[in-house]
């Protein structure tokens, strides 16, 4: 494990081919702006033996080919210069793409099964969860997970909800809350996040994610219930 | 066309060494599960060690082989047959025209590779039933079985359940009871097990903060805590960010012995460090080339005295 504190990130290594720069502990628009122009850095003028980029919320990881890395001088601590170096560099914040989808919303029901228990366990009427559900602008933080999954945050924290304790089975368009985030289901996969409705908007077009990083969410209730 | 499946398997895919590079986008890498006998069973060929080739669960799919070519089996043992006559696994094998190839009971290991001289069309599909073309014409055409006389050392994977892993971001979470119990207590392999993870089962581990972490990268090994307390390897179709602990990970040289394990076969955890990891896997690495290396030059030799027909 790598710590670096000084500079306001820290590097960890995220098993033998992978290490993580974190930008910050919390979710913001700020540190996520930090993060996609780093990325972009990283992107346009690429390291040697880096394989591939994931930025999330709060970090950005770099994916390296280990035969190369392993047979640098000073191994993984080569690599790890390099980024500190880059990280010296200005970065440039880019304007924020400002693309609004406007996404209609089915609660609860067949396809929003746990919208009853998270009333429940919240203490909170379903009008209300949906209120507060539908009420923020979000911003798109991050692409992961599976192809099209958009992270989007940050949800109200009256809505805050852990993960179930085992991922199920999910369809297209199922729409989850866990923890501060929210996010769609864009193809058939397990997941551990609660349901709270379902959307038939577009995720994915010929397999590639429709909804970017910076780009902002209206959710629009369709029902009544 | 120049194979045809002639019954299909369960989970059979013709599959890459993983897509890098669009993972910004939630596009997972995927790849073979055991690249080590991968990049044998296309050394023993004479290809390059990441081309394309079928990877094969049990209950296996049935080929038949339209064109005759050169192939090899390399990984698990499922006790392959042509036309009802045994074959050996980790050698080269010449097929004649109309070879059917079966594979007829489970022996050892989980995933078998099968690697065709010159590699195959339609990387990444799910095998149904359909056929399959070569990329290239074959090299050398046989109207009879023939095994080669030399077989790839792959005893690098004997049989341990020892799988060496580096510690994970949030594995201070864990108690020191779980993390005494995580290393050196053998956990069995569960049966929700495929290529996106590896269940493992052993008593819940328990953590000393319930607090939730923010969803970022996890990569191929990467072992998270469920929030029962469970845990799962992520493996080659993992998913690009989650939102559970990671505890630790499995070093990319023992991603392949993991692979090839069983439900309700024993895993043993050993914590190790970033730089073994690396000397572990250049010395896999090397291994693999030395085999590519006497692999090609026993193959030249053949083709000299064999120019194209046997």
């Amino acid at each position: 494990m790598i710590e670096e504190n000084r500079k306001g990130y820290e590097i960890y290594t995220l098993g033998d081919s992978a290490i993580t720069i974190e930008f910050g502990k919390f979710i913001s628009p700020e540190t996520n702006d930090h993060v996609i122009a780093r990325f972009k850095q990283f992107q346009e003028n690429p390291i040697n033996g880096v394989l591939d980029l994931i930025p999330s919320y709060h970090s950005l990881t770099l994916c390296y080919d280990l035969s190369f890395v392993a047979k640098q001088k000073m191994g993984l601590n080569s690599l790890i210069d390099q980024v500190k170096s880059r990280l010296e560099e200005p970065m440039q914040l880019l304007p924020n793409s400002s693309k609004l989808h406007e996404i209609p919303v089915v609660y609860g029901g067949k396809n929003g099964s746990d919208l009853i228990r998270v009333s429940q366990e919240k203490g909170i009427d379903l009008h209300e969860i949906i209120r507060l559900h539908a009420e923020p602008t979000y911003r798109v933080y991050m692409l992961g997970f599976i192809p099209g999954f958009a992270y989007l945050g940050e949800l109200d924290l009256k809505l805050t909800m852990p993960r179930k304790s085992s991922p199920q089975p999910m369809i297209p368009g199922s729409i989850g809350i866990a923890g501060l985030q929210t996010g769609i289901y864009p193809s058939f996969s397990p997941g551990g996040w609660n349901i709270i409705g379902h959307t038939h908007y577009p995720l994915l077009n010929n397999g590639l994610p429709i909804l970017q990083a910076g780009d902002l969410v209206k959710f629009i209730p369709k029902n009544q219930l | 066309m120049s194979l045809i499946i002639h019954k299909v398997g369960i989970l059979d895919t013709i599959q890459h060494f993983g897509m890098k590079g669009l993972q910004s986008k939630g596009i997972r890498p995927g790849g073979v599960m055991d690249q080590f006998s991968a990049s044998i069973a296309n050394a023993l060929v004479g290809n390059k060690l990441n081309e394309d080739l079928l990877e094969i669960h049990f209950p296996a799919c049935e080929i038949i082989f339209t064109k005759s070519c050169l192939i090899s089996i390399v990984g698990a043992n499922f006790t392959a047959k042509l036309n009802e006559k045994y074959l050996p696994i980790n050698r080269p094998i010449l097929i004649p025209t109309n070879g059917k190839l079966q594979f007829v009971a489970p022996k050892s290991g989980r995933i078998v590779y099968i690697a065709i001289q010159g590699g195959l069309l339609g990387q990444g599909r799910l095998i149904k039933n359909s056929d399959i073309e070569f990329k290239k014409k074959p090299k050398l055409t046989t109207t009879s079985l023939h095994i080669f006389p030399w077989s790839a050392d792959v005893d690098w994977r004997k049989y341990s359940p020892e799988i060496h892993v580096i510690q994970g971001r949030e594995w201070e979470r864990l108690n020191e009871e779980s993390q005494r119990k995580f290393c050196c207590k053998p956990f069995k392999l569960s049966h929700h097990a495929d290529r996106m993870g590896y269940r493992l089962q052993h008593d819940p581990f328990h953590t000393r903060t319930k607090e939730e972490i923010i969803s970022s990268a996890v990569n191929f090994g990467t072992i998270q805590l469920l929030p029962n307390g469970q845990t799962i390897v992520l493996m080659a179709d993992h998913q690009t960010t989650g939102g559970y602990p990671r505890i630790a990970h499995v070093i990319s040289a023992d991603l392949s012995k993991l692979a090839q394990k069983s439900p309700g076969e024993d895993v043993v955890f050993h914590l190790t460090d970033q730089e073994t990891a690396e000397k572990e896997w250049i010395a896999q690495q090397k291994h693999i080339r030395q085999i590519q290396n006497i692999s090609q030059l026993k193959l030249d030799e053949f083709f000299q005295k064999n120019s194209n027909q046997l």
